[in-house]
């Protein structure tokens, strides 16, 4: 459905469209790839929003990145005043970040704003909004997400790999890595990664309250691991709002270990966290950005699971990863020996609850999957629903499409 | 030529008749000197108008700072005429659609600016406006284009009596002339006499024919009063404080669920300072109608930063006090009747019998009121008492109704109607009557709109509401004691008044006035947002014209009836009504994109 637009679509190029925050924005490495892997497009752009188009930059196969300014349209739409000037300035707006549309959008995101921007910027829209702007239905694929998101359900299908389901393609199967940006850390930062010793970079917060792990734990967990490891070394990291976090769990570390704790809390930009991911062997963190991101900077994850996070869905994508899911176990009660014996030595030592639950991440044709360790054969669901729902596999030419 | 002769050469073209009265002044009220740079610069009553040193250099900075809050299109309305530093700077500044109309409420200071200055030909880049209040405002309406006013404030100090009536006369007219289709929240209090005020608000804003959310806390008000059971104190406030907040919140969460133009709260609604912030953060404009004595009700003090505009029942020293606390806009607006609600009666026999008196007294049992009325006791009139919070008034006990139950409305109506005199006797804590009585209660309006007989308290502000024909006062509980008999005995002339005061309530005392006065101040300092939907500068038919450029964005507007006030949500919604297989331009799109933008209020709550 093309827009009334008096520009011509330049045919050869794509762009995909994720408005979403960090984590998704990662999520959507498996669909790029897949996009790219099979030479389908050769010039591919992305849209992001504009705060994460430094990260988006690093994404293998991107050409050319689009920063979203969400500002300036929420500044026009809540502008007393005509439409029409606004309108206007919109339309300019649009016209300057993108001089020429798109021969085809891949949107992955399900909110009308990215339908309608879609749509407006691509002559074909694939994912949500393909059917028209105004159509709330979208893709088998679509309507999947949406369904697991409001009944949960046994869902084995990563969204990762269902992003790819959007873009008409199937998953490469593999990891993806970030390549890590030459900038320079603070002086005091500079130091991170550089010496040896297993380096874990720790996620103080979660954005909402109910998606963190407390402080305490926190505490609880570095002490724990730098008592067993006499080489561990902890960055704490997270944005601004989490830097009393981080100062508090300092408050209940001993003086003895504290100084192989660093605190980046607030002190980093967003490239300056690649670096310090980059540097780290595991991240470890509740479900967020910066541990998906971790998992894309080539750290192994080690992930908290609770609240409404679930691990068959946005588990860190990759191999190696671990998630403890809790089962009906809260933030606090998340087990702390155990994690730190998963991160020393890649083993699950015996527990007693049946309240969290530990999973470890694969990758295979479908996609990636999580399995209790040990019992590495993948549930056979994944396959029945990309087979019930991948009705036609990704067109080989894309001449078709313009 | 001297320069006062060129400089009203330069006038004669466009203001012959302006020219001849400044003829007729002679100027000498500013006091001329050099400034340090050599230019003229002038003081009034040893009170700099100019800077001494560098008056352009200080001209250029202030209208700087103006240009800032000038939309396209606006009139910049100078106040202030000093010797036009400011005026030839800010013309200089402006881009020439923005005219200037500069307000010349004193020939005499304009004769010694023209006098002392070659003022050049930026002078008939200017508009000169001079005449009386009235004569100004016509002339400003005139210009037809949204005006925002500008003070230079050391010269307009001089004529600010002349430039307040200037802007009364402006709301005035504006106020008749304003369109409709405003979209107002009026956030009422929990309880108490703000409350049926906040339903006639309401009321008159439908009449007016302007959208009203009506956020209606007086269904929590058994809950918030069922805390005063809890026996210990600071448990009972805290409890109490966390009730007005969460009501403060719930007000935010109704606000964003539909954001109006303007957010209009009355005295008590529970909208707490961090609240008000958060919303003005976003844009809203709010008001507080302040329907309480400041003396008595001292919370003001807290709030005063949290309304972009205040409007308040007393005069006085309270707006300064309003603004050293951080108040913005200040504007006295007295209280009113509802003509629907207060009216004439025709009374059943019964009802006469059960609510007619000599005398009648509707109100609650205030300390001077329980020290005064125990004299009309034991006269030779029949006296009744009505109302609520009499306990322990023994010596009232004879005359007081119902046993002091609370009585509706509508009963009140009743017993204004059925009575020869109704005494209105403000309430104080003192024991006579109020030492500082100013303002005028609801009930001097709501008496004189039922056609009701009043004797009143005497009031400093009586006089600009009411004459002597229309209703009469006493200055003591003697003087009242004195004047009953003599009012009882003259059925005509207590018809006549309370038929004057009616007639005086129905042409300018409703909440109808009241809010058209409220919503053109709001608008005259909001020209672009209030004050363009007041001009209707946002219906349909005043959109399509300048849709042009936008097609598919002029057909829908022309969907529209021409007097429907149309906004951004109104488009995208007619765009979605067409359904998922309609065929959308770019435009269209653009506009359903900036609507889900629009839609996006989470940050709001």
């Amino acid at each position: 459905m093309p827009a009334s637009s008096a520009k011509r679509p330049e045919s050869g190029r794509a762009v995909v469209i994720q408005l979403a925050r960090l984590g998704d924005l990662i999520q959507s490495l498996p669909a790029i790839a897949a996009l790219k892997g099979r030479d389908v497009e050769r010039n591919l752009s992305l849209l992001c929003a504009s705060p994460l188009a430094s990260v988006a930059a690093r994404f293998p196969g991107i050409d050319h990145v689009i920063p979203w300014a969400g500002a300036y349209w929420h500044r026009w739409a809540a502008q007393a005043g005509p439409i029409q000037p606004r309108v206007e300035e919109a339309r300019s707006y649009l016209e300057g970040l993108m001089p020429m549309t798109y021969a085809r959008a891949y949107n992955l995101n399900q909110h009308p704003r990215a339908v309608l921007l879609s749509t407006l910027i691509a002559a074909r829209v694939m994912g949500p909004g393909e059917k028209g702007p105004l159509d709330r239905g979208g893709p088998p694929w679509a309507a999947y997400v949406r369904a697991v998101a409001t009944e949960r359900g046994q869902n084995r299908v990563h969204l990762a790999d269902a992003l790819c389901g959007f873009c008409g393609a199937r998953p490469l199967g593999v990891s993806l890595r970030l390549s890590c940006p030459s900038v320079s850390l603070p002086e005091d930062l500079s130091a991170i990664g550089q010496e040896e010793g297993a380096w874990v970079a720790l996620i103080v917060g979660a954005g909402d309250c109910e998606r963190c792990v407390p402080l305490i734990r926190w505490s609880e967990w570095i002490v724990r691991f730098l008592e067993r490891h006499a080489a561990g070394r902890v960055v704490l990291i997270g944005s601004g709002n989490e830097r009393e976090g981080g100062r508090a769990i300092q408050d209940h570390i001993p003086s003895l270990v504290l100084g192989r704790v660093w605190d980046a809390t607030g002190r980093t930009t967003l490239e300056q966290l690649m670096v310090i991911l980059a540097r780290c062997q595991w991240v470890v963190g509740a479900d967020t950005g910066p541990l998906h991101l971790g998992a894309a900077m080539g750290a192994r994850a080690l992930g908290f699971y609770f609240a409404r996070a679930r691990v068959h869905e946005t588990g860190p994508y990759g191999e190696g990863h671990w998630v403890w899911q809790a089962e009906s176990g809260t933030a606090d009660e998340c087990p702390i020996s155990e994690s730190v014996d998963v991160v020393l030595s890649d083993r699950v030592s015996a527990t007693d609850s049946q309240r969290w639950t530990l999973w470890q991440s694969h990758l295979d044709q479908w996609g990636a999957y999580y399995t209790h360790p040990g019992s590495p054969n993948p549930d056979q669901q994944r396959e029945r629903t990309w087979q019930q729902l991948h009705q036609s596999e990704f067109p080989q030419t894309t001449h078709e499409y313009v | 030529m001297n320069t006062f002769e060129i400089n009203l050469a330069g006038l004669s073209m466009r203001y012959p008749a302006l020219v001849e009265d400044l003829r007729r002044v002679r100027g000498g009220r500013l006091t001329i000197t050099a400034a340090r740079t050599g230019i003229p610069t002038a003081t009034e009553s040893g009170r700099a108008i100019h800077s001494a040193y560098d008056p352009q250099k200080e001209a250029m900075t202030w209208a700087e700072a103006q240009t800032t809050a000038l939309q396209p299109g606006e009139v910049a309305v100078v106040l202030g005429v000093g010797l036009l530093y400011h005026v030839e700077a800010l013309r200089r500044r402006l881009p020439r659609e923005n005219r200037i109309a500069v307000v010349v409420a004193d020939l005499s200071t304009f004769h010694d600016a023209l006098a002392c200055r070659s003022l050049g030909d930026w002078l008939d880049r200017v508009d000169w406006v001079w005449g009386d209040a009235r004569e100004v405002a016509t002339t400003l309406m005139s210009l037809e284009h949204p005006l925002r006013f500008v003070t230079y404030a050391p010269a307009a100090r001089l004529h600010a009596e002349e430039h307040d009536a200037i802007k009364l006369a402006l709301r005035r007219m504006a106020a008749q002339k304003a369109g409709a289709q405003l979209h107002v929240a009026v956030v009422g209090p929990i309880y108490g006499g703000s409350l049926p005020i906040a339903r006639y608000t309401t009321s008159a804003l439908e009449f007016l024919g302007h959208r009203v959310t009506w956020i209606d806390h007086s269904h929590h008000d058994r809950s918030y009063h069922s805390l005063a059971d809890i026996k210990d104190a600071r448990q009972r406030a805290a409890m109490q404080s966390r009730f007005a907040e969460l009501l403060s919140q719930l007000t935010v969460v109704r606000l964003s669920e539909d954001p109006p133009d303007l957010v209009l709260a009355l005295a008590q609604a529970p909208l707490t300072l961090p609240m008000l912030h958060h919303v003005r953060q976003k844009k809203l404009i709010t008001a507080m109608w302040f329907v309480e004595n400041y003396r008595h009700l001292t919370y003001w003090q807290q709030l005063a930063g949290g309304y972009d505009y205040w409007f308040i029942i007393q005069q006085g020293a309270f707006p300064s006090m309003l603004k050293q606390a951080g108040a913005g806009h200040v504007n006295y607006l007295p209280v009113a009747a509802d003509p629907s609600v207060h009216r004439p009666l025709d009374l059943s026999n019964d009802d006469r019998v059960e609510f007619g008196a000599d005398v009648s007294f509707v109100g609650a049992g205030y300390a001077n009121r329980r020290a005064i009325l125990p004299r009309l006791i034991g006269q030779p009139y029949m006296f009744k008492v009505w109302g609520n919070e009499w306990v322990g008034a023994h010596a009232l006990a004879g005359a007081l109704q119902r046993q002091g139950q609370r009585i509706d409305t509508q009963t009140c109506i009743k017993v204004f109607n059925a009575s020869r005199i109704n005494l209105n006797l403000h309430s104080c804590i003192g024991e006579g009557l109020d030492p500082d009585g100013d303002f005028i209660n609801p009930r001097a309006f709501e008496l004189a709109a039922s056609g009701a007989f009043q004797l009143l308290d005497q009031r400093s502000l009586l006089p600009e509401l009411f004459n002597e024909k229309e209703m009469t006062s006493f200055h003591s509980p003697d003087d009242l004691l004195g004047q009953i008999p003599g009012w009882l005995h003259e059925h005509e002339a207590r018809a006549a008044m309370a038929r004057a005061a009616r007639e005086r309530v129905l042409r300018e005392h409703t909440y109808v006035h009241r809010m058209r006065d409220l919503l053109s101040q709001v608008g005259m300092t909001q020209p672009d947002r209030v004050g363009a939907v007041l001009r209707g500068e946002r219906t349909a038919g005043s959109l399509v014209p300048r849709s042009t450029d936008h097609p598919a964005l002029s057909a829908i507007l022309t969907e529209f009836p021409s007097s429907q006030r149309v906004e951004l949500k109104d488009v995208a919604e007619r765009i979605r009504s067409r359904g998922p297989t309609a065929e959308l331009t770019q435009d269209h799109l653009l506009l359903l994109l900036l609507d889900e933008y629009r839609m996006e209020r989470r940050d709001l709550v």
